[in-house]
C-alpha cells in the first residue's frame, strides 16, 4: 500500500538548489489501518485493525505516521503536515500537541479555537468533521537517530 | 492480514473512547473511488530549510456497500370495502447503498399470523401490482404512476415512494385483514432501462480493489446481509351490515279515534321500517321495499324516508318520499352512516 514517489522527489531536489541537498536525512512514511470493533460470544469486543482492502463508508481509519531523522544532526522546526482527504471525516486525535485547521491550511489551532462561517454570516464552533488539515509542529528539535509515531483516526464519509 | 491493536504509545487508550462518534452516514463515499492520503514534513538543520523528504502517500479503494431501506407509508392499514378495486398501500424505497444500483421489487402475501398493524391476517387481496409514485406527489393517481417490476438506477441516498394497488374480494366481513409485503433487492446498476445481473457479495479475501459488503438488516420477510429489504401493510375491511326491524302502531280506528285505538276495519295503521347499520362503514343508496299487506290500503303520500328512532322506538320523522305502485311501497335512503339507524314511515287503513 505504500506509494513511494522517489522520481518526483530528486526531480524537486535537483530544482530547489536554494534548499540544503542532504537528502533522506529524514524519513517520512505512513499506514492506514481499518479499525473494527467485534463481539465474542461472551459479549467482549475486540478492536482489530485490518489493512484497507475492505473499506466502506462509516469505517473507523487509524493513519499512523513515522518520522525519523536519519541524519547526523537534530532536525529542528519539525513540522509534519497532513491534509484530511476529502472523503475521511476527521475523528480526533489523542495527541495534544497536534493543530488542525479547517480552513485548507490557512488557520491552525486546536478544534475548540475554531470556527466556521455560516453562509449567513454567523459563525459556529468547528466540528471534527470540519477539520482539512491536521499538523504537528515540534518545538524541540528531532535529535539525530530518533523517530517517533503520530496518530489520528477518521471515519469514511 | 488482520492484526491485533498494537499500542500506539500513550494514544490508544483516549482514543479509544472516539471510536463511538460515528456520523450519520447513510450512502457516502462513491464505490470504487479511491482514498489518497499524504502527509508531508518540513524541517530545518541548524536554522537551514532541508529538502523535505518524499510524501507520505497511502492509497485505497472504497468498497461497495449494499444497504437499502423499504419502510411502509403512514404507519395506519388501508380501510377497504369488500369488492374494491384498486386499493393502494403506500412504501418508500431508499437506497442507502454507496453504489447506483437496481432494485428488483416483488410484493407477496402473508398467510395468516398477526399482520401489520394488527389482527390475523385471513384473506388474500388480489391482481397486486406495483405502482412508481412518477410525480413524486405520494398519492396514487391510476394513468399517471408507473406500473414496475424493479427500480431502475436508483442514485445513492434517493428515496422513492411505491404503491402496491390491489383488488379486494366481494363477500367479505368488517374486520377483515389482508397483509402484504414488499420486498426489494439490489441488483447490479450501470445500464438504464434494464434490470441489471444479481448482486454478488465478494467471496473470500478480500481485494485492493473493489469488493461488495452486503451491509442491510433483515426485514419482515427478508434477512439479514441479503442485499434485500422488506416491509409490511395491510387491508383491513370495513363494511355495512344492515338490519331490518318493522314495527306497526294502530293511530285511530272510526269508532274508538285516536284513543286506545284498535286494529278495525277502517283503522289506520302506521309502519315502521327501521334499517340499522352495525357495521364499520356508511352504507349508502340503501334501497327499501315493503309489500302492503293485501288487507289494507296504502295512505297516499304517507310515506317519510331517513327518520330516527329513539333506542327501539320509531320516532316518525323523515321527509316526504318513496313510491307506491303495485302494491309495494319503495324508497331510497342515501346515506346511513356507521353505528346510525334511520326509518321509512307509511300508513294503510285497515280494510
Amino acid at each position: 500500500m505504500k506509494l513511494t514517489i522517489s522520481a518526483v522527489f530528486f526531480a524537486l531536489s535537483l530544482s530547489s538548489p536554494s534548499l540544503a541537498q542532504n537528502a533522506n536525512a529524514v524519513s517520512l512514511n505512513s499506514d492506514v489501518m481499518v479499525e473494527r470493533t467485534t463481539t465474542d460470544a461472551n459479549g467482549r469486543s475486540q478492536v482489530t485493525l485490518e489493512e484497507p482492502r475492505m473499506v466502506v463508508p462509516g469505517d473507523h481509519l487509524v493513519f499512523v505516521l513515522r518520522y525519523r531523522n536519519n541524519g547526523a544532526q537534530p532536525a529542528g522546526s519539525f513540522v509534519v503536515t497532513n491534509p484530511l482527504p476529502s472523503a475521511v471525516a476527521f475523528q480526533g486525535t489523542a495527541d495534544t500537541s497536534a493543530t488542525v485547521s479547517v480552513d485548507g491550511g490557512r488557520n491552525w489551532g486546536t478544534l475548540s479555537t475554531l470556527e466556521i462561517s455560516n453562509q449567513d454570516g454567523t459563525k459556529r464552533p468547528a466540528r471534527s468533521e470540519d477539520v482539512t488539515h491536521i499538523r504537528w509542529a515540534f518545538a524541540q528539535p528531532i535529535p539525530a537517530g530518533q523517530a517517533g509515531r503520530l496518530m489520528f483516526r477518521g471515519i469514511v464519509r | 492480514m488482520t492484526s491485533k491493536l498494537y499500542n500506539f504509545g500513550s494514544c490508544s487508550v483516549v482514543a479509544l473512547a472516539i471510536v463511538g462518534a460515528a456520523p450519520a452516514l447513510a450512502g457516502g463515499t462513491l464505490a470504487g473511488s479511491t482514498i489518497t492520503n499524504n502527509a508531508s514534513l518540513t524541517y530545518q538543520v541548524g536554522g537551514v530549510a532541508q529538502t523535505p523528504p518524499p510524501p507520505a502517500v497511502n492509497v485505497f479503494t472504497v468498497d461497495r456497500k449494499v444497504n437499502l431501506t423499504v419502510a411502509e407509508s403512514g404507519a395506519a392499514t388501508t380501510t377497504v370495502v369488500p369488492g374494491q378495486s384498486a386499493a393502494v398501500t403506500t412504501f418508500t424505497l431508499q437506497n442507502t447503498s454507496n453504489a447506483v444500483l437496481d432494485f428488483a421489487l416483488s410484493a407477496t402475501q402473508s398467510v395468516g399470523g398477526v399482520s401489520a398493524h394488527g389482527g390475523t391476517d385471513n384473506f388474500d387481496v388480489t391482481g397486486v401490482q406495483i405502482f412508481r409514485d412518477a410525480n413524486a406527489n405520494g398519492t396514487y393517481e391510476a394513468g399517471t404512476d408507473t406500473l414496475v417490476t424493479f427500480i431502475d438506477e436508483l442514485a445513492i441516498d434517493a428515496t422513492v415512494t411505491l404503491f402496491v394497488v390491489a383488488n379486494v374480494p366481494t363477500g367479505l366481513a368488517t374486520g377483515a385483514v389482508s397483509e402484504v409485503n414488499l420486498v426489494a433487492t439490489g441488483r447490479e446498476g450501470g445500464t438504464a432501462a434494464v434490470q441489471g445481473a444479481a448482486l454478488v457479495q465478494t467471496a473470500g479475501a478480500n481485494t485492493a480493489g473493489m469488493d461488495t459488503v452486503f451491509a442491510d438488516v433483515a426485514g419482515v420477510t427478508d434477512g439479514v446481509r441479503d442485499a434485500s429489504h422488506s416491509d409490511d401493510d395491510d387491508y383491513t375491511v370495513s363494511t355495512a351490515t344492515l338490519g331490518l326491524t318493522k314495527t306497526a302502531v294502530v293511530i285511530s280506528d272510526p269508532l274508538n279515534g285516536t284513543t286506545n285505538a284498535k286494529m278495525i276495519p277502517g283503522a289506520v295503521v302506521e309502519y315502521c321500517i327501521a334499517v340499522a347499520n352495525t357495521g364499520g362503514a356508511a352504507a349508502t343508496s340503501v334501497a327499501i321495499t315493503d309489500v302492503l299487506p293485501a288487507q289494507t290500503t296504502f295512505v297516499a303520500g304517507s310515506i317519510l324516508l331517513n327518520g330516527t328512532t329513539t333506542g327501539v322506538t320509531c320516532n316518525a320523522d323523515g321527509v316526504a318520499g318513496g313510491a307506491f305502485a303495485a302494491g309495494t311501497v319503495t324508497g331510497t335512503i342515501a346515506s346511513i352512516a356507521a353505528a346510525a339507524t334511520r326509518t321509512l314511515v307509511f300508513r294503510a287503513t285497515v280494510n
